[in-house]
């Protein structure tokens, strides 16, 4: 009786066609990753801290920006863009003038924010975008709550 | 007169400078979702502005997430992928300082939460004597 004898290569080498497929699987993923990323930008602040000098420190004028609850922002007390949402032009005026003032007296430009707890970190959010277009990144802040 | 122009005039299909853009492009892609993905809170809606400044890099780069809960009205702190009370975090953030002068606070929070929740994190910051605050915002 006659067999019939099947013979099977066990080396069937290094195969290109799964490698491109598996590629480009992954590559579609990551793609799908990048489209998800959105590009962040930042507003810089720098809180006041200790420093230790040689020479005189000359002192500067705070300057006081409060935010109540409503998003009513006022600076020293004189209430800016009221009724306004988002960007502040008014206010943000005012700031680029204070600059401008106090780089032509050679003097830091500190702002202080006292926000109210319960106002919204969106409106906070603002003051800081008004102040980052006046080119102030001396800030502090102050919860509404302390004394 | 022989032709000088050689080959047959319709080359086939090359499978090795495929495969090099392929990897490049992967390689491409790869790099774009980079591990500082992770710390990153993508739920989180960041509050709009239209002249925040590009951030240039991450380093020494400390993020606090803060993802407003309106169901619940309250506000979770995330760091390091953690829940956290920045409060109690004033000395891991002091060592933080000692190991590197240049590390700065990255504040990501939902444009609706509270603004007390943000205080928090500040105040912890000025506290460990971290002097560099920066708010994440989105340009639109």
């Amino acid at each position: 009786m006659r067999t019939v004898h099947t013979s099977f290569n066990d080396d069937v080498g290094f195969q290109i066609a799964p490698m491109i497929d598996v590629v480009f699987v992954i590559l579609i993923f990551f793609m799908a990753l990048a489209a998800q990323i959105k590009i962040e930008q930042i507003l810089q602040t720098r809180l006041p801290g200790q420093a230790v000098t040689q020479e005189a420190v000359e002192f500067f004028d705070e300057q006081i920006l409060q935010i109540s609850q409503d998003g009513e922002v006022a600076l020293n007390e004189e209430i800016y863009d009221a009724g306004v949402r988002g960007a502040l032009p008014s206010l943000t005026g005012t700031l680029i003038r204070l600059k401008a003032a106090g780089d032509a007296a050679k003097s830091r430009v500190v702002v202080t924010v006292i926000s109210h707890p319960d106002s919204s970190y969106a409106r906070t959010i603002d003051v800081l975008n008004a102040l980052a277009v006046a080119g102030i990144v001396d800030v502090t802040f102050t919860t509404g709550e302390e004394p | 007169m022989a032709s000088t122009a050689g080959g047959e005039g319709d080359p086939e299909f090359q499978i090795a400078p495929m495969i090099d853009v392929l990897l490049v492009l992967l390689i491409f892609f790869m790099s774009i979702a980079s591990t500082a993905v992770n710390r990153y809170d993508p739920s989180i809606v960041l509050p709009v502005a239209p002249d925040a400044a590009r951030k240039e890099d991450s380093l020494g780069e400390l993020v606090f997430n803060i993802a407003w809960k309106p169901a619940e009205d309250i506000a979770v702190t995330f760091f390091e992928e953690r829940i956290v009370e920045p409060s109690n975090l004033v000395a891991e953030l002091s060592k933080r300082v000692a190991a590197d002068p240049r590390v700065r606070v990255l504040v990501r929070s939902d444009g609706e939460t509270p603004v007390r929740y943000v205080n928090v994190v500040v105040e912890a910051a000025a506290k460990a004597g971290i002097a560099e605050v920066t708010f994440a915002a989105v340009l639109r």
